[in-house]
């Protein structure tokens, strides 16, 4: 059973692809009128005008784009969300690493229960978790009564309904991803090297920034692409853990299709998002993939 | 230092641990609001939500939406990694990406072109609407899922089955299919919890008619934070961790994800 020989015999079975093509037909059917086409009325809808009475005019004007990328307000708002990402994808790097170093570096028992710990909140849906953080870090929450009973402040901080309660949702939400990625590429740095350095006198900070570290890159690059991207089109959290009071790309795209009804800003606003999103993740191809 | 890294890993593993602690514990405080540590034992929130016809509905909305998607996903799933994994052909790397895209785009744009596709064609049947959302955003699972269960099998079954005289259709049904069915089964049971769980996409192509559970807690949180929502919330922790618990009874969690 050489690997030479399954390969052969599984392209064997089919040099023409029509056999593959029959059995890619539905899903190609589903994605071209679920993916392409819905993609592609927003795109068309990023071209039309703004009415207020019929609140779209049919045809094709970039004013959407410009308006956007010389509005102040705009600016500041994609601003925003750029630094959110760019800030939770950090703290996540920064939580994320020494939990990862110690699942890869524990016995199978104790590194399964860790495992289980790290991934069980991914069962807990988006809504839920933010609810959680709702009623830990409200004003009348959690930490803030605690903290007044306990005598140590005289009135409630003030982490509800602003960037840092959002930030820290999002970071709960990423987190798993990230250290799951990190876990990855760590498991399979050689053991060896490190108790060669070890052995060398190598002290434990010196091990993590020249051995672990360097190794461990595509890893921290791919659960950064992942959390980046994830945390610029996180929708729920922001808008429940940011109380109306932090607005971000994605909260804004909600109120202008849903609220504001204003389509075509609506969907210029996402197709500058989906962009984005697609930039981080080509350059994260082009940067490591390629090796 | 490394006992430094270990502390961290911890403290790490109480954040990721808290919602579901203050959760679970407040679901069963007598205060009115969810108090932590709970304050005394009371089932009353959990009696609350039961009287509740609206949370019912969306309960059974949301298993409805779950079914179907995981049905659908399934066979539109297992069909196009049959494709990708078995035979070889021009151009399939870029096939590759494209059945994989719905995980890079945002599900929330997915949520919004759905909606523009459902306004245009005028769609008045929300729970169809849904059901493709969420096949959309979890079929790229299943295509990986079962990739690896197909990449993991012995081609000499299939030249066993097919120099014993089995046909094509009778070594995909009695051979391949059931050598496959971990994988099968676990991409089922993740579809269905991505499925009952989600709500970003939910959101947007719900209608007043058609809730989802997940949908009906965020419109309620909006009104009030009281311990039924973290009733709620418990009892769907609970039916998640219970079909994970299946699973890893059933095959093993490390052979259903091909680790």
């Amino acid at each position: 059973m050489t690997p030479g020989r399954s390969a052969a015999d599984r392209v064997r079975h089919d040099r023409t692809g029509r056999a593959a093509a029959l059995y890619l037909a539905p899903i190609t059917v589903f994605y071209l009128l679920f993916l392409v086409l819905p993609y592609g009325l927003v795109l068309r809808m990023s071209f039309y005008r703004f009415s207020a009475t019929t609140m779209y005019v049919p045809g094709f004007t970039l004013a959407n784009y410009a308006a956007i990328t010389t509005d102040p307000f705009y600016l500041t708002l994609l601003g925003r969300t750029l630094w959110l990402g760019f800030l939770v994808t950090v703290l996540c790097l920064l939580l994320g690493y020494p939990l990862a170093l110690k699942i890869s570096r524990s016995g199978q028992r104790t590194k399964t229960i860790l495992l289980v710990l790290t991934l069980s909140p991914l069962l807990i849906n988006l809504i839920v978790r933010s609810y959680a953080w709702l009623v830990l870090m409200g004003e009348n929450g959690v930490i803030n009564q605690r903290l007044l009973d306990l005598g140590v402040i005289a009135a409630p901080l003030p982490i509800n309904n602003n960037m840092i309660s959002v930030t820290v949702g999002l970071v709960h939400i990423s987190l798993p991803l990230m250290v799951i990625s990190l876990v990855s590429v760590l498991d399979r740095i050689d053991p060896r090297l490190t108790e060669a350095a070890e052995s060398l006198g190598a002290a434990p900070g010196r091990i993590i920034g020249r051995i672990l570290l360097p190794l461990s890159l595509p890893g921290i690059a791919a659960g950064a692409t992942l959390v980046f991207c994830f945390t610029i089109s996180a929708f729920i959290t922001p808008a429940l853990l940011g109380g109306n009071r932090v607005s971000t790309l994605s909260t804004m795209i909600y109120s202008k299709f849903i609220a504001a009804l204003n389509w075509p800003v609506g969907a210029t606003l996402v197709c500058i998002l989906t962009v984005v999103t697609l930039l981080v993740v080509q350059l994260h191809t082009r940067l490591f993939r390629e090796r | 230092m490394l006992r430094l890294v270990d502390a961290l890993a911890w403290l790490v593993i109480l954040f990721l641990m808290a919602p579901l602690i203050i959760i679970v514990g407040g679901s069963f405080t007598v205060t009115p609001y969810v108090a932590f540590p709970p304050v005394g034992f009371t089932l009353r929130w959990y009696d609350q939500l039961m009287h509740r016809q609206d949370f019912l509905d969306a309960f059974l909305t949301s298993l409805a939406i779950a079914v179907l998607t995981t049905c659908i996903g399934l066979v539109l799933g297992t069909l196009a990694a049959m494709g990708m994994h078995r035979h070889a052909f021009p151009g399939k790397q870029a096939v590759e990406g494209f059945l994989a895209s719905p995980l890079i785009l945002p599900t929330l744009v997915s949520g919004i072109a759905l909606l523009q596709l459902y306004y245009y064609i005028d769609l008045n049947a929300a729970l169809i609407g849904l059901v493709i959302g969420h096949v959309l955003i979890t079929v790229p699972y299943v295509i990986r899922t079962v990739g690896a269960g197909l990449l993991g099998l012995d081609p000499a079954l299939e030249e066993a089955a097919s120099s014993l005289g089995a046909g094509p259709m009778r070594i995909l049904w009695r051979v391949i299919l059931p050598a496959i069915s971990p994988s099968i089964v676990a991409s089922s049971i993740f579809v269905f919890i991505m499925s009952f769980d989600q709500a970003t996409v939910s959101i947007f192509l719900a209608t007043p008619d058609v809730v989802p559970l997940p949908v009906r807690i965020y419109t309620y949180i909006d009104l009030a934070i009281d311990p039924m929502i973290a009733a709620v919330s418990t009892l769907m922790i609970g039916f998640s961790f219970i079909l994970v618990a299946v699973l890893q009874k059933l095959i093993g969690l490390e052979a259903a994800f091909g680790g």
